[in-house]
């Protein structure tokens, strides 16, 4: 069957959304697709693509203004979903587009240094011996391994729409949880603090980087994570709290919350303490900021649900 | 309203303002001081493969040494990233039985005995401690009960001897280098493509590179060069599992000054590529024990290696397949005929902890669950064992002084006919340190000797060429020649070979040389012209092209990779040698230079 692709374009100051039509050959892929289009109507077209197997993280753009790898998703399933022989195809959101669907990494690589990218292993380990690790131990970071680093969880990023400035890519949360939980890594705080500093706490928890993920990566599980590791390690609950506000801020941002924020204000969020108590509860949706709307009648029902959490009974 | 929707809707507002910000952005892919032209580097690396990056950390080890790696696409996009089954090193984590010298021996056999024996006795010695070392820098190795690194056991190798993560172990190596050259800080050039390596009467002048954002061609001068741009297996275009930048760039810029191309008819052909599209299906399907049927559903490799069967070295397990498709006992017909490939034996939780990569790619390219079904897969084009001449292992030197050369577009040689599965990778790390360490220590010891005039002449000479070439708007298109470039190569200079179809092969290459010379880009911007960059790489795989085919023609024998229908027999008395392809005039010469033999003498292969 004949479908549409509307590609957006990019070249120089020039901005515009092309048309192209073309037959849907059975198994075609969206980066298929492009190179269909490449190399039979316009050779101008352009994007990037290496591997084509899912792996090299290369071609990730947005189908529909969802960010999908372009080599893995099938024409036939997007027609499907969409139920619409008509695609919008666009560069990946937050990068600065190069030209058409080619995005610029360079400034993602240089925040990725920020918190300090590599292992720092123990030193009872050696370059000629080699580490040791348990086969659990090994589980727990092994997932964040399989970033492939192809940005598809920071497109449709809504604290990073908001504001990217103040905040990593999802990804590079991703990368420093990896180094949190590896067991040969000697000092997870040292990959934790820029974490902080660079926006661990302001995080919106709105779950579109884990659902965009093409390797199942969570993103957003890995920041909940690695709130938790600031409280085990102890590290300056001030600064803590400063981003649990800095988080609520961003809320509000957004213009809502104001019960939800009272309930908390009740229960004094400033206090280190509470932190956790209150992250935990929105974590697991007992009090949800952007949902309460509940009256105050049921505010004896939160304050139990409260001492449960910091009983950590959640 | 619920909570996902609301905070789309919220943001949806400074959605649009950084939707609406777009701008052009030259950004800062590239050192300040190479656009400028002040730069000089002291050990400039070509490629971000494993053989790049490990090569530049190796290099700024060395204080006071300028280290850049240039790259024509993001960092992380190699073919390093894609290797799946697994890393060899006798490491004897797993199996205590193993040791370099049967690492060393194994290679050699592998290699049908057309490899430098004392190279291959420095690689074993060497990737045995550097799977040590790469656990030491954060891999994500799958472990073993005792903690350390498990290894599991590959094609052709005597005992358990990969290292591995999951399928996707390549991708492992290759960030993890990654995140050591982002805490070392090394310089990257990205997104460049390098045109020409500038060296004259044995001097070596620098590199001339384009520029993909600005379409600006750079000159970048430099003491010394480490060329390490991976393999050529484009030039089977769809039947290869190489990635679109496997074209052999490095390999054509450093013939063109006279730098021999060594041994390039060896062309390794992986037995499991997908019968669609030729992406690999992981050899570690076949060392988790996936067997290979043919249509009657027999386990065909027992006719042609009845004690190792499916794990068999590539070039065999690879003809087999063939000659089952030959025989009219495989499925499907022409460039999609296929065997099965058979995973419904092994225990599901097997799969999806060790195999899940293989499972998905099953799963989209050709809509089969390995769970229930058997996949269709062919020989594929998966490693070039030939590459850039160099002359000594133990530094990676070339003739040219101050030009390395490592990885898979180099030819030291390690695999001689025929790679076995894991060696890769290794050989990769192995060779990319010594480079590296190499050519910081000559860098310290020598002033730079190159010519920036000639630099710069050779800049205009590719502003002409860009200007020229994509300003035509008639001739041949880019993709059309190269689909029958890839036609021919596969039909006549493919698993296997003859004089007659290498012959037909050459002929066609001429004539899709000269559709070249007129053909059209199709796009004149400078901005981001990946037309311009696919036109220099088609240019590139023509020429090997035909070295492979020059190569081909002139080893009257079969031996690993290279099975030529008409001299079926290894021919050691006039054939244990490399041949060595170089430029003469606008043509070839074709050279030999003996294989090094060491202790294991050639025998008959048997597996
Ligand atoms: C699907 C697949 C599976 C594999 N599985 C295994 C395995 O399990 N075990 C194993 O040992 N090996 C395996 N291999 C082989 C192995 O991955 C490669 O041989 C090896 O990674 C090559 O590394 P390299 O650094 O030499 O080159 P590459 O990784 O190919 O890197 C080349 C680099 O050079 C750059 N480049 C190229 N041309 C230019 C230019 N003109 N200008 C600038 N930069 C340029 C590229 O962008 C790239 O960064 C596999 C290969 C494939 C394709
Ligand atoms: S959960 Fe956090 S990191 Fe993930 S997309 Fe939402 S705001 Fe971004
Ligand atoms: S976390 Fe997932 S979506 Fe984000 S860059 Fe990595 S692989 Fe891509
Ligand atoms: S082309 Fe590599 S992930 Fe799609």
């Amino acid at each position: 069957m004949a479908i549409t692709l509307k590609i957006q374009r990019f070249l120089g100051e020039k901005k515009w959304e092309q048309e192209y039509r073309l037959e849907v050959e059975t198994g075609m892929t969206v980066l298929g697709a492009l190179i269909k289009i490449k190399e039979t109507m316009d050779p101008t077209l352009t994007f990037t693509a290496s591997c084509r197997s899912s792996i090299c993280g290369a071609c990730a753009v947005k189908v529909n203004d969802n960010a999908v790898l372009a080599c893995e998703t099938l024409l036939a399933d997007l027609l499907k979903r969409y139920a619409s022989d008509t695609l919008t195809i666009a560069p990946l959101g937050n990068f600065t587009v190069l030209r058409d669907l080619m995005v610029d990494w360079q400034p993602k690589y240089d925040r990725l240094k920020k918190i300090k990218p590599a292992l720092q292993p123990k030193t009872e380990f050696s370059a000629s011996e080699g580490c040791r690790q348990s086969k659990d131990e090994f589980k727990k970071y092994s997932k964040n391994s399989e970033c492939i680093l192809c940005g598809s969880c920071v497109s449709e990023c809504n604290k990073s729409n908001l504001n990217s400035k103040d905040f990593l890519d999802p990804f590079i949360f991703s990368k420093a949880a990896k180094f949190v939980a590896d067991s040969r890594d000697k000092d997870a705080v040292a990959h934790l603090e820029p974490a902080v500093k660079d926006g661990l706490w302001k995080c919106l928890n709105c779950q579109e980087c884990a659902a965009k993920c093409p390797k199942g990566l969570s993103p957003a599980e890995d920041i909940e994570k690695m709130r938790i590791a600031t409280f085990e390690k102890k590290m300056s609950s001030n600064e803590g709290s400063d981003h649990a506000m800095a988080f609520y801020d961003d809320v509000k941002e957004l213009g809502r919350l104001d019960e939800a924020k009272l309930a908390l204000k009740t229960e004094g969020l400033k206090s280190a303490l509470r932190v956790p108590v209150a992250y935990r509860l929105m974590r697991s949706g007992k009090l949800n900021p952007l949902e309460q709307a509940k009256p105050i009648g049921d505010i004896e029902k939160v304050r139990a649900i409260m001492k449960a959490a910091k009983e950590k009974k959640l | 309203m619920s909570r996902r929707t609301f905070l789309k809707v919220g943001a949806a507002a400074g959605a649009a303002v950084v939707a609406g910000a777009y701008f052009a952005w030259p950004g800062s892919n590239i050192p300040e001081a190479v656009r400028s032209g002040s730069a000089l580097y002291d050990v400039l690396i070509i490629g971000s493969g494993g053989a790049g990056m490990r090569a530049a950390l190796e290099a700024s080890k060395q204080k006071g040494i300028k280290v850049a790696v240039m790259t024509k696409m993001a960092p992380t996009r190699s073919a390093t990233t894609m290797a799946q089954g697994g890393i060899n090193g006798a490491a004897r984590n797993t199996d205590t039985k193993d040791s370099p010298e049967i690492h060393a021996f194994d290679t050699v056999k592998g290699a049908d005995y057309l490899c430098d024996q004392d190279a291959v006795a420095y690689y074993t010695e060497e990737s045995a401690k550097m799977l040590f070392e790469l656990d030491y820098s954060g891999i994500a190795f799958n472990r073993q009960e005792d903690g350390r690194f498990h290894q599991r056991k590959m094609g052709g190798s005597s005992y358990a001897r990969a290292a591995y993560s999951a399928d996707i172990s390549g991708h492992a190596v290759l960030h993890t280098m990654f995140e050591q050259c982002l805490k070392e800080n090394i310089d990257f050039i990205s997104e460049c493509q390098l045109l020409e390596i500038v060296a004259m009467n044995g001097k070596l002048s620098g590199v001339v590179a384009v520029d993909m954002r600005s379409g600006e061609m750079l000159s970048v001068p430099a003491k010394t060069v480490i060329v390490a741009t991976g393999g050529y297996g484009r030039a089977y275009w769809v039947r290869t599992s190489n990635p679109y930048s496997s074209t052999g760039d490095g390999i054509a810029a450093c013939l063109n000054i006279g730098i021999p191309f060594k041994d390039p008819e060896m062309v390794q052909f992986h037995p499991t590529g997908l019968a669609s599209n030729g992406v690999l299906l992981s050899e570690s399907s076949r060392s988790e024990g996936a067997h290979l049927l043919n249509s009657s559903g027999e386990r065909f490799m027992a006719r042609y290696a009845p004690k190792a069967m499916e794990l068999g070295p590539r070039d065999l397990v690879c003809q087999s397949v063939e000659k089952e498709i030959l025989a009219g006992r495989g499925i499907g017909e022409g460039l999609k005929a296929a065997v099965y490939l058979d995973f419904r034996h092994i225990p599901k939780a097997i799969i999806q902890e060790r195999l899940f990569q293989v499972r998905q790619l099953a799963l989209q390219f050709e809509g089969v669950d390995i769970f229930d079904a058997p996949a269709p897969i062919r020989g594929t084009c998966h490693y070039s064992m030939g590459g850039i001449d160099v002359v000594d292992y133990k530094t990676c030197a070339t003739k040219i002084a101050g030009i390395y050369a490592a990885g898979e577009c180099s030819c030291i040689s390690v695999h001689g006919a025929n790679r076995l599965g894991a060696n890769s990778l290794s050989e990769v790390l192995v060779f990319g340190k010594t480079a590296g360490a190499a050519a910081a220590a000559y860098a310290k010891g020598a002033g730079y000797e190159g010519d920036k005039e000639k630099l710069k002449a050779a800049v205009a000479a590719w502003n002409r060429k860009f200007d020229e070439t994509t300003k035509r708007s008639q001739g041949a298109s880019v993709a059309m020649i190269r689909d029958k470039m890839a036609m021919t190569m596969w039909n006549n200079a493919g698993i296997f070979r003859n004089e007659k179809g290498l012959r037909q092969a050459m002929g066609d290459m001429q004539e899709l040389q000269a559709m070249y010379n007129t053909c059209q880009v199709g796009d004149s911007s400078r901005t981001c012209n990946t037309a311009f960059m696919n036109y220099i790489e088609l240019g590139n795989l023509l020429r090997l092209g035909k070295g492979i085919i020059y190569g081909g023609l002139a080893r009257k024998e079969s031996r690993g990779s290279h099975s030529r229908t008409d001299f079926p027999q290894r021919d050691d008395k006039n054939f244990l040698q490399h041949t060595l392809i170089s430029k003469e005039g606008d043509g070839f010469k074709t050279e030999y230079r003996p294989v090094m033999i060491g202790q294991y003498k050639p025998v008959e292969r048997k597996y």
